[in-house]
């Protein structure tokens, strides 16, 4: 498979680019406690974002497993929404860059 | 998870026992004031939304935490309007004949799609709550003959139950 080229003026662009990418997406994150029900961190999930049963545990389950999640991705002021419904539910949310 | 009416079977015992922890709990929500809180328990009500930009975190707490803390009150007080019926009478427990089946007598809580919410926000707080006051800070921490884990696990119980309602799996 043949390697994109990238042009050379783009390149320079992307290692002196110092400002944000307007286009990098930010997340919110859901975090693991050990207090949080996981019955009750599914119905979170399903009853606010209108997941699904099955992708609500799988969110849920990778919440527990690998300590936290990325529930929702897109405008920051969108995050903050979601990470304050969290909150609303007892659930521990933050909101960062995606990496 | 069609809006339907959640009727909860307490005995008047735990009713009672329930409405003087949320009643604790809402003491706990007044005494909170608008700067960051300094009683963890509460701090965890309202966690900082950025983990590495503090003045982001404050921020959005600036913008948040009152109205989540209020929240907390609104749905305490709604638990305790809808256990209103259903605690012991005061003397119950010390009134002749038949005062212990009276206390363990199953009285029935009939909730609103609202107040079902509230309730389930209002049980995870209070769990949050007693967690931080119990120091539980992993899931194995458990000390099985203190009885203020039995209270921690009894709610959940009770949350787990209601989460089963509101899901429609019972």
């Amino acid at each position: 498979m043949m390697t994109p080229a990238i042009a050379p003026e783009r390149a320079e662009e992307i290692a002196l680019g110092t400002t944000p990418d307007p286009h990098r997406p930010w997340q919110t994150v859901v975090w693991n406690d050990p207090v949080n029900l996981m019955s009750y961190v599914a119905h979170v999930f399903r009853e606010y974002f209108g997941f699904s049963r099955e992708r609500a545990e799988v969110l849920m389950l990778t919440v527990h497993h690998e300590g936290h999640a990325v529930v929702a991705e897109g405008a920051r002021e969108q995050m903050e929404l979601h990470a304050r419904a969290m909150h609303d539910y007892g659930l521990w949310a933050t909101v960062r860059e995606a990496p | 998870m069609t809006p339907r009416l959640v009727v909860l079977e307490l005995s008047r015992i735990e009713a009672t026992h329930l409405a003087g922890l949320v009643e604790q709990f809402a003491e706990l929500l007044d005494e909170s004031g608008e700067s960051l809180p300094d009683d963890p328990a509460v701090l965890r009500l309202v966690p900082d939304a950025y983990a590495d930009d503090p003045a982001a975190a404050k921020e959005f707490r600036d913008l948040t935490q009152r109205e989540l803390l209020d929240r907390r009150s609104t749905d305490a007080g709604a638990v305790l309007a809808s256990l209103v019926g259903a605690v012991a009478a005061p003397g119950d427990e010390n009134a002749p004949g038949d005062a212990e089946s009276a206390l363990v007598e199953t009285t029935l809580i009939r909730l609103s799609p609202d107040d079902l919410q509230a309730w389930l926000r209002t049980l995870a707080a209070l769990r949050l709550v007693l967690a931080s006051r119990l120091g539980i800070t992993d899931e194995d921490d458990h000390v099985d003959d203190d009885p203020r884990f039995g209270v921690y696990d009894w709610i959940g119980y009770r949350l787990d139950g209601l989460v089963r309602a509101a899901d429609g799996d019972d």
